[in-house]
């Protein structure tokens, strides 16, 4: 009876949502492939793959391309990321690591915070024509060429402005105008464009060109490589031509936790999939299935929240390059360790009651004594402004992927092009006891985490969110909803979300939460930011859902980013 | 016959705003700022700099900011990410705007209400800030986009209130400095 309640709110809430959204509304359904993106144009890039006789990983390779052109504020050539690769017929899992690195003299340009976030000094090294190239290397069926084709026809022949992209284009004006370049990509006459209007990229379109003959040579190495170190310079950074010719992504495993009989395979640090393990293994503890939904229940969110909060507190304490530092990863995604964590809260007030007063956990004792020191022994033994997207072909094979310039529209500065990242931002200036304490030549701690879950080594739900540290409650959220409360993904996906961390004062959610159950977390002693409807805030997840017993596939993209699945 | 009636009615509306279109001055000092904390307020301020004309932008104006205004400019527009850098709540940001509004009237200090956002600013969360700021002003200035379902016209035609429509957000700063002259 309480699952009839939950959804007829569920309805009614969606039912406001659709009556006030322009998108086109429902989950994709599929049997022979299905993709989920945060733009219309990237999904058919990668059904076009699909359909032309490509597997998942040229699919994904293809959208990830064209949603850098076509969503040019949330990801791109000059961003980072990393994905989650399962190949279902021999049951194997990788992760590639491509985020963006510090350069190997980053420290001249002389970053000194926030202040620079939008110039040249905040622009680290990208990895994102590494890590597709390396993919399709690797996993690729289809000739780069034509992988590249949907992008390279976005980028010249241009696309019409979405409403995502319009609000975004003014609600990050001051980004924009941080660069001529920038300015004359996304304004006419020095006013930004509007939903409608058409944006072309020429000279993205060049520089995908070369890529698309060359490949990651094409990119690193060259005239390409030469003009950005020195547009870069010219705006003030210290990009190198050896930063760009030495850069590598990483080719790993993802890792890997369990979930109430459900394999998780996530992305491997430092990226922030262990947050995801360690939150989901905190609530193992509990039979959530049992138990209200989290929109009913101020008792349910509260215990979520506080799981949420434990687990920032720790990636805060932990989390940072392990090329640099001990990561006790294994400690950190035992089960043993989350009961210990799970005992620590306190279910019925804010404890301790000021939300940057938690405290990390010690997961040392925990760690597995064979393992624990370097990333390659963590990877064996587990065996943020952002974009994400999730592909599913005909054989199973399965991608999440995500990927980011940072903040929205990165550093603002754009070279060749290519709109540079601001992954000087993900380190930590301050502090030098720090884990993720800046150094020359380091890679950042970040919040993305590209999921695939498995059921009986099938893919089950794949999945991902952009938002930066909302990234981590946002999957914690949708995967409950699946997982505990047998919501589809549209359902999931739509569901009210919540958001509350170590470094901040607020406990932030959709008011989809009824009023009652945030009066009673009132009185447990939150202190609540009420973002009305559904918000761009709380990230986009765009998720594929695999029915266990027929093997459809069905598609959600997150109306919060302005996505769409489409599945055939 | 009837139809007949109520066209010349409808071009004696347009006409009569039109004319106050036309004619409406306003003074210095000017206030401009926000309701809703979009980033448009930024863009108008930039608009007013590029027509000379001399303004005060303050993104959050309090009554303390009111002091001396002639005339206060109002960019109304919601953004969850403006609030979020404001470190406000929409209900706390509905207040200021209401408390400015009301201190404005019982001053007589002529609201402008500039609207520069298009579709991005309409609907969901902006149209309370719209409709409040739009139902207060004295002169409205509308890109195109924002009111294609009318919903500017409406209140103009409703309450008199002369409205000025321009295709570009470009095309704002004109009219604007206008009032001005």
């Amino acid at each position: 009876m309480k699952a009839v309640y939950l959804k007829a709110a569920l309805h009614i809430f969606l039912l406001g949502f659709v009556l006030s959204n322009a998108y086109p509304q429902g989950e994709a359904e599929g049997t022979k492939g299905m993709v989920a993106t945060a733009h219309p144009l990237a999904s058919e890039a990668a059904i076009e793959m699909l359909q032309g006789g490509g597997n998942a990983v040229d699919a994904a390779i293809a959208a990830a391309f064209a949603i850098g052109v076509v969503e040019p504020d949330g990801s791109g050539l000059g961003g980072g990321g990393g994905m989650v690769i399962y190949l279902k017929e021999k049951n194997e899992s990788f992760y590639i690591n491509y985020y963006a690195r510090a350069s190997e003299r980053g420290s001249e340009a002389g970053y000194s915070g926030s202040k620079d976030a939008k110039t040249a000094k905040a622009i680290c090294v990208p990895g994102t024509v590494a890590g597709l190239t390396m993919a399709h290397e690797k996993f690729g069926t289809l000739p780069l060429k034509k992988i590249l084709e949907p992008a390279i026809r976005y980028a010249s022949a241009g696309f019409t402005v979405d409403a995502t992209l319009a609000t975004l284009i003014l609600d990050n004006i001051e980004t924009v105008y941080a660069d001529e370049v920038t300015t004359n990509v996304f304004c006419v006459d020095g006013f930004p464009l509007m939903e409608g209007d058409r944006i072309i990229q020429k000279e993205l379109a060049e520089t995908l060109s070369v890529i698309s003959r060359e490949g990651k040579r094409g990119f690193y190495e060259g005239v390409v490589a030469e003009s950005m170190v020195k547009g870069i310079a010219e705006r003030g950074g210290t990009l190198t031509m050896n930063d760009f010719m030495s850069y590598e992504a990483e080719l790993t495993v993802p890792l890997h936790g369990t979930y109430r009989g459900y394999d998780i395979l996530t992305a491997n640090v430092p990226q922030s999939g262990l947050c995801l393990i360690e939150a989901l293994n905190i609530l193992e503890n509990y039979d959530l299935k049992s138990a209200p939904h989290y929109s009913e229940s101020a008792t349910i969110l509260h215990l979520i929240a506080e799981t949420e909060r434990f687990t920032y507190a720790d990636r805060t304490a932990y989390l940072g390059d392990p090329n640099e530092n001990v990561i006790p990863v294994s400690g950190l995604i035992s089960k043993k360790y989350a009961k210990k964590r799970f005992q620590q809260i306190n279910r019925e007030q804010l404890d301790p009651p000021a939300y940057r007063d938690v405290v990390e956990g010690d997961p040392f004792p925990y760690v597995k004594k064979k393992t624990g020191k370097t990333k390659q022994e963590e990877t064996t033994d587990s065996g943020g402004h952002t974009t994400h997207l999730s592909v599913i072909d005909k054989d199973g094979n399965s991608v999440a992927l995500t990927q980011t310039l940072g903040l929205f529209f990165g550093s603002g500065q754009t070279v060749e092009g290519v709109l540079m990242n601001c992954a000087m931002t993900n380190f930590s200036h301050r502090s030098k006891n720090s884990v993720n304490f800046y150094k020359d030549g380091k890679q950042s701690r970040s919040s993305i985490m590209p999921t695939i879950i498995l059921k009986d080594e099938h893919p089950f739900l794949i999945a991902g969110s952009p938002g930066a540290a909302r990234i981590i409650a946002t999957l914690i959220e949708v995967i409950i909803n699946v997982i505990d409360y047998e919501m589809s993904v549209t359902e999931a996906n739509l569901a009210p979300r919540f958001f509350v961390r170590d470094s901040e004062d607020y406990l932030y959610l959709e008011s989809g939460i009824r009023p009652d159950v945030r009066q009673e977390l009132t009185e447990m002693g939150h202190t609540l930011k009420v973002y009305q409807g559904i918000d761009l805030f709380f990230g986009g997840a765009q998720m594929i859902y695999v029915d266990p017993a027929d093997g459809t596939y069905y598609g959600s993209a997150d109306k919060r980013r302005g996505g769409i699945a489409i599945g055939y | 016959m009837r139809k007949l009636l109520f066209r010349n009615i409808a071009v004696a509306m347009f006409l009569s705003v039109t004319f106050l279109a036309q004619g409406q001055k306003f003074e210095s000092p000017i206030l401009i700022t926000s309701a809703g904390q979009s980033a448009d307020v930024k863009l108008v301020k930039l608009l007013a700099a590029r027509q000379q004309l001399e303004a005060t932008t303050v993104l959050m104006a309090e009554p303390s900011d009111v002091e001396g205004v002639k005339s206060i400019v109002i960019v109304p527009g919601f953004s969850s990410k403006g609030l979020g850098a404001a470190g406000i709540s929409q209900e706390e940001e509905m207040n200021r705007v209401k408390e400015l509004v009301n201190l404005a009237n019982s001053k007589e200090i002529p609201i402008i209400m500039v609207h520069v956002g298009g579709n991005a600013r309409r609907q969901g969360q902006s149209d309370a800030f719209n409709e409040l700021i739009a139902n207060n002003s004295k002169y409205m200035i509308v890109v195109a986009q924002g009111d294609e379902d009318q919903f500017f016209t409406n209140i103009a035609s409703k309450r008199g209130i002369p409205l000025k429509v321009v295709e570009k957000i470009a095309e704002t700063g004109e009219p604007l400095a206008n009032l001005y002259q």
